[in-house]
């Protein structure tokens, strides 16, 4: 197989049952890299349950999902790993360790690629600067606002430097100004280069930025449009220009560290 | 594997003992008295079993002649004796000799000696076995065999204390056995019910480390160090408080030996195996990893 170098993430035939009254039918779709996409559909829809193949928490009973080089029909148990270290995944309800610390939280997903210490706290003061979070790095999680503790989900998700991010409903808990901020550190984090998938059941939330919709319904993806407004989507949000798009088709993909 | 992941383990597990001490003191001290239970009765097998290993080891057979047997006889007696394969010596003692021994072992009441009249006492025959085959039923046989020969008058041997002194052993290594069954069963149970407990406990905290993609190993090797370690300190709680009771029972009792120094520490080891066994089976039956 020669796998698209554009491609960063994709679903190909993908059925599934799960359960006795709902299934996955034959989802197809494919992420380019630097991509941005919203995955929105009504609750029980099967969003969470398609990401979870995406980060091989689950198999589909046929088709296929390929992330970067990984693919579900070969992959063994003891590759799972590697994988989760090329891809950044975060949820509505954060999963921080709450016994560490940010800092330790944060270092943990370097900690398991065996970074050295040294590496790990030169890396750290750029990545909780970019969340806005290096004031709070000695906090625990419990004395944070949910949208802190997102921030610090997202700091650990792009320690790595991954390729794709996977959101569940990452902005669930949050109220609309921490919504907003968290969005925007998405937008932020794609336009460094990092292709992201956004499952949300609010289409209000993000039909007016324009970007690519994926629309599922009981199982079915219904809707699937490529982006009509090409540009950065900073510009709908905080009117700044940059221009995204060359970055975006840059040659980043998902190689596995397996050398090591 | 880098150095730097082994290092993180353990910190991993450090970190994880260090949460944990309570529920791991709790298991340490049931785990620790069981083992001295099992431990305390292996002491006193052991001690009995000298003792009647000891014992049994002066254990003599003895042939008693009929009164006036001839010496043609006598000596027929010594060479039947000697040809038995068991028999490594056998040593007439005549009752003369006889009665000065039980004089000499009444002491100062040898004078009610002095009452009988002459010698009641008859000659006999004493024979000692070949080390190894110093058991009732070769004795049993033997004795059956010699009270036959002619010119003898009875056979003798501590029968029923020799009878009493095999059953007890026998049954102390069943009550033994029965045990290092029931404390093996339970330190597995105890073990891994508290690595089960942790995982349910840790188990957001475990679903993290696989999203993030910790490897099985950075997972599993702190439940594993955690695992041993209590199989470890335990067995050596049970040993410190095992020698204190001996050294109080010592006062009582002269003569207690303590398991030897060797099978102290194999039994820790061995411990501390079980231990890291009964984690990683738990591991496996409660983490699909
Ligand atoms: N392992 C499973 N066994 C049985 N049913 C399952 C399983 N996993 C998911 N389902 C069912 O699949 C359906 C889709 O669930 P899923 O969590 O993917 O929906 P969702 O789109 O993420 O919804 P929400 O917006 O509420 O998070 C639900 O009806 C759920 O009950
Ligand atoms: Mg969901």
């Amino acid at each position: 197989m020669t796998p698209d170098k554009r491609i960063i993430a994709a679903v190909y035939h993908l059925s599934k049952d799960l359960g006795k009254h709902f299934k996955l039918q034959d989802i197809n779709l494919q992420i380019a890299n630097g991509e941005f996409v919203f995955l929105v559909g009504p609750s029980g829809a099967g969003k969470s349950t398609l990401l979870r193949m995406m980060y091989m928490d689950d198999y589909p009973a046929s088709g296929q999902v390929v992330v970067g080089k990984f693919v579900s029909t070969r992959m063994r148990r003891k590759t799972i790993p590697n994988l989760r270290r090329k891809i950044g995944i975060i949820f509505q309800d954060f999963r921080l360790l709450e016994d560490r610390t940010v800092f330790e939280n944060i270092a943990l997903a370097m900690k398991v690629t065996g970074t050295g210490m040294g590496e790990i706290k030169r890396q750290m003061t750029e990545i909780l600067t970019r969340v806005g979070l290096y004031h709070k790095r000695y906090d625990y999680p419990p004395a944070l606002s949910g949208g802190e503790q997102q921030r610090v989900a997202i700091a650990r998700a792009i320690a790595n430097r991954p390729a794709v991010l996977l959101a569940d409903e990452p902005t669930g808990n949050l109220d609309p100004a921490a919504t907003k901020n968290i969005l925007e550190l998405l937008f932020k984090i794609n336009a460094g280069g990092t292709a992201v998938l956004m499952a949300t059941h609010d289409i209000d939330l993000v039909k007016s930025f324009g970007q690519r919709i994926i629309y599922l319904e009981e199982g079915r993806i219904v809707r699937d449009k490529e982006m009509i407004y090409v540009g950065d989507i900073r510009d709908r949000i905080d009117q700044s220009k940059v221009s995204r798009r060359a970055e975006m088709l840059s040659d980043h993909e998902i190689t596995d560290g397996g050398k090591e | 594997m880098k150095f730097n992941q082994f290092r993180y383990i353990i910190d991993e597990s450090v970190g994880m003992l260090r949460r944990r001490m309570a529920a791991n003191l709790i298991a340490v001290v049931i785990m620790g008295l069981s083992l001295l239970i099992l431990a305390a009765f292996l002491l006193v097998t052991l001690n009995i079993s000298g003792v009647i290993e000891k014992t049994s080891k002066e254990t003599r057979v003895f042939i008693y002649l009929e009164d006036g047997t001839g010496e043609e006889v006598s000596r027929e007696i010594y060479s039947r004796g000697m040809g038995i394969e068991e028999v490594e010596e056998v040593v007439f003692i005549s009752r003369d000799e006889a009665l000065a021994n039980f004089r000499q072992a009444l002491g100062e009441e040898s004078d009610l000696l002095d009452a009988l009249e002459g010698n009641p006492l008859p000659d006999a025959y004493r024979l000692k076995l070949k080390p190894g085959y110093i058991r009732s039923k070769v004795m049993e046989r033997i004795a059956a065999q010699a009270a036959e020969w002619p010119g003898v008058e009875e056979v003798r041997y501590g029968r029923k204390w020799f009878e009493r002194g095999e059953k007890l052993v026998r049954g102390f290594y069943i009550v033994d056995l029965a045990l290092g069954l029931i404390v093996f069963l339970s330190v597995i149970f105890v073990i891994s019910n508290t690595v089960r407990l942790t995982i349910l406990n840790r188990r957001r905290a475990i679903d993290i480390m696989k999203l993030v993609g910790a490897t099985n190993a950075y997972i599993q090797v702190p439940f594993i160090i955690e695992g041993a370690l209590q199989g470890m300190v335990s067995s050596l709680l049970a040993g410190v408080l095992l020698f204190t009771l001996f050294q109080v029972a010592g006062r009582y009792i002269p003569g207690l030996v303590f398991i030897r120094t060797d099978a102290v520490s194999g039994f820790v080891v061995f411990c501390a195996a079980l231990g890291a066994l009964g984690s990683f089976s738990a591991m496996r039956r409660h983490l699909k990893l």
